[in-house]
């Protein structure tokens, strides 16, 4: 099929470089969103990136044209049409200087290639006044230079330009916090140079596929482009599904040698048209292979790598059987204790967030959609997280139930009331009742004088919260959380479970516990240990 | 002068008090439009025989027009932009430099920002 040395870039193989492209930008786009300080943090580059690319790929994955320059052009169009926010409208500049080098043209050599990138760059400095260094336009420009260097190589070849404009691409990504103020305070690097950057990465990759494996996976082969980008090692995947259209498929054939690359495996369908689905570390290589059986239809590589991250999916969840109800569970928690507590009281996935920390709609929403079911109850444990939360039920085909628990106790105690035999909405309803009846104390430092609720309060004091009012100030732990418990009336109640914060010492712990017995005998102390940050001490009192 | 008004933006302290009048803002709000990305010009408002005029660079304020709403402010702003660029999302950009750039500027909440096309250019060189 595919030849040993491609000669040159040609339609086909331009198609296929962007469909690399689109595949990889999505499984990291996430990682671009989370660079995002300017000119306006709102961390959306990634997805805006991905959004262009999309739109271009759209136009061209129904095209079977031979000539670079066609599909150079569809792809300018398209991306010019589906432009999203600013990095997107650089894109599809960069594009369209790409398409009007490319003109006329059926295939690329590779120092044509390389003078593509070079006039891609240009044009897209040439749409503004004053260009801004340290951005994806420095890096569009070094890309091209780097490309250009290697193509006056004597032995230049399209994967060693493209490798070098890749590497080039690299290096000014790493240099944009030394260019502009505003990243290297941020400590982070230019969110669209980076996306600039996974969008070659991904062109590498496709076209060293096509260079190195004409005839069989070749599994065991080095992943220079992934290492680089220094990619947890196991433990992530990319679930990547897609049609092949074709004639003769044989799905026996196909299923051998994607399982070689991956697991979840699922190919099915007819000798026309086959369904792939796979959870696999390198979906670029997936669709190499494929490609190489017939023409790609809807193709969707779902973001995985960064649930790696930011979700901590319940390791026994794979394991577990399938509830009854079909209802999964999704809670959002910061601190390694507490995560792990909700993990063994059956959540199926943690999404990290809490008090300063919140949790885009977006982390939400992934976790949701990583849930194996199609009703999920989401606990936001914050009051501050409710709203995104509310969000996501809106953004979802699954039923989502958002059980609106405004801290750690009140969650703990909802996710204790579900029962897997349930609806979901008796769950919702049965939850609810053990949320409200649990009182919440919380117990940090003031960060700033203030005087709130009749109280004075100095930067630094202690200050117990009941149910997130503000009612005691003191200088010890032990004190605030007496005065709080002698409030709520411990006759009413018979537990408290107290969460220790990553701030207590031992010592603190222990001086509460005693106090906490002395002075209240009827109640029962349990103690966790629940790692959070900000709060030393969280009391839940039941 | 670029602004329909006349009152500046004042806010006062224990050592006196500090005004910004709305043509300083008009000038933040074009000198932050022309370093937008796909804008190659700020362009008086209204068309001189037909044709927009791209302003220069010492007279961006030209531009704009700054009025103070209930709220904070109201900035229109009067633009010449790139040939073959998707121009709502040049313009989309533009709204949110603009209204971040003068926020920042004078600490005061921008309520709108609206983006007038009055030309397109085939790029430069």
């Amino acid at each position: 099929m595919a030849s040993n040395s491609p000669p040159g870039v040609d339609g086909p193989l331009f198609k296929r470089a962007l469909l690399g492209s689109l595949s990889w930008l999505a499984a990291n786009h996430e990682e671009a969103n989370r660079l995002n300080v300017f000119p306006v943090p709102d961390g959306d580059t990634g997805t805006n990136m991905l959004l262009t690319l999309q739109s271009a790929v759209e136009d061209i994955k129904d095209s079977n044209a031979a000539e670079v320059s066609k599909i150079a052009k569809l792809a300018s169009h398209g991306s010019l049409m589906g432009a999203r926010g600013n990095s997107g409208v650089i894109l599809s500049q960069i594009f369209r200087g790409f398409a009007r080098a490319v003109e006329g043209k059926s295939s690329l050599t590779p120092r044509e290639l390389a003078a593509a990138f070079e006039e891609a760059a240009n044009a897209a400095y040439r749409a503004v006044n004053k260009p801004t260094e340290g951005t994806i336009l420095t890096v569009a420009r070094e890309a091209g230079r780097a490309a250009t260097a290697a193509a006056s190589e004597p032995d230049a070849s399209v994967p060693s330009v493209i490798a070098a404009a890749t590497q080039g691409a690299r290096a000014a990504v790493l240099k944009t916090p030394s260019q502009l103020n505003i990243l290297r305070e941020a400590g982070v690097v230019d969110a669209g140079g980076f996306g600039l950057q996974i969008i070659l990465e991904g062109m590498l990759k496709t076209v060293e596929e096509v260079d190195a494996m004409p005839d069989r996976p070749a599994a065991a082969r080095p992943q220079a482009a992934q290492a680089a980008l220094e990619l947890p090692e196991g433990g992530w995947g990319y679930c990547t599904e897609f049609l092949i259209e074709g004639t003769k498929l044989d799905t026996e054939a196909i299923r051998n040698q994607i399982e070689a690359l991956g697991n979840s495996v699922m190919v099915v369908g007819e000798p026309e048209l086959v369904k792939v689905h796979v959870h696999t570390d390198d979906p670029t290589r997936v669709i190499a292979l494929a490609g190489r059986y017939g023409k790609l239809l809807k193709l969707n590589v779902g973001d995985m790598s960064t649930q790696h991250r930011r979700i901590l999916e319940s390791e026994a969840a794979g394991a577990k059987p399938p509830r009854p109800n079909g209802v999964g569970l999704v809670a959002v928690v910061a601190g390694s204790g507490l995560v792990e507590i909700f993990q063994g009281l059956g959540v199926d996935v943690i999404v990290e967030g809490g008090q300063t920390m919140n949790p885009s709609t977006q982390d939400m929403l992934i976790a949701i959609e990583s849930v194996p079911y199609d009703e999920v109850i989401l606990l936001p444990n914050n009051r501050n997280v409710i709203l995104a939360a509310k969000q996501v039920a809106s953004l979802t085909k699954k039923k989502v139930h958002v059980l609106e628990t405004h801290s750690v106790p009140e969650g703990v105690a909802a996710v204790v009331a579900f029962r897997p035999d349930r609806s979901g909405a008796a769950n919702v309803a049965a939850m609810k009742d053990e949320a409200e009846r649990v009182q919440t104390i919380e117990v940090t430092h003031a960060v700033r004088d203030t005087r709130s609720n009749g109280l004075r309060v100095k930067k630094g004091d202690v200050i117990g919260l009941i149910n997130e009012k503000l009612e005691f100030a003191g200088r010890d732990y032990a004190e605030v959380v007496n005065k709080a418990l002698g409030k709520l009336g411990p006759d009413s109640y018979e537990l408290v479970t107290v969460y220790r914060g990553a701030g207590a010492s031992e010592d603190e712990l222990e001086n509460l516990q005693t106090a906490i017995r002395s002075n209240f005998p009827g109640l029962e102390v349990e103690v966790q240990q629940g790692g959070q940050q900000h709060y030393p001490f969280i009391l839940s009192v039941e | 002068m670029a602004s329909k008004t006349h009152t500046a933006l004042v806010a006062g302290n224990q050592w006196g008090r500090v005004e910004v009048f709305p043509s300083a803002v008009a000038a933040i709000a074009g000198h932050a439009a022309m370093g937008c990305y796909g804008i190659t010009g700020m362009a008086a408002r209204g068309l001189r025989d037909g044709v927009a005029e791209l302003l220069r660079r010492e007279s961006v304020d030209r531009g704009v027009e700054v009025v103070e709403v209930e709220g904070g402010l109201a900035i229109d702003i009067y633009v010449i932009v790139q040939y073959g660029i998707r121009i709502t999302e040049v313009a989309h950009n533009l709204q949110e430099t603009v209204s971040f750039e003068v926020e920042r500027a004078v600490n005061v909440p921008v309520v709108e920002v609206n983006v007038n096309v009055q030309g397109v250019r085939e790029e430069r060189r």
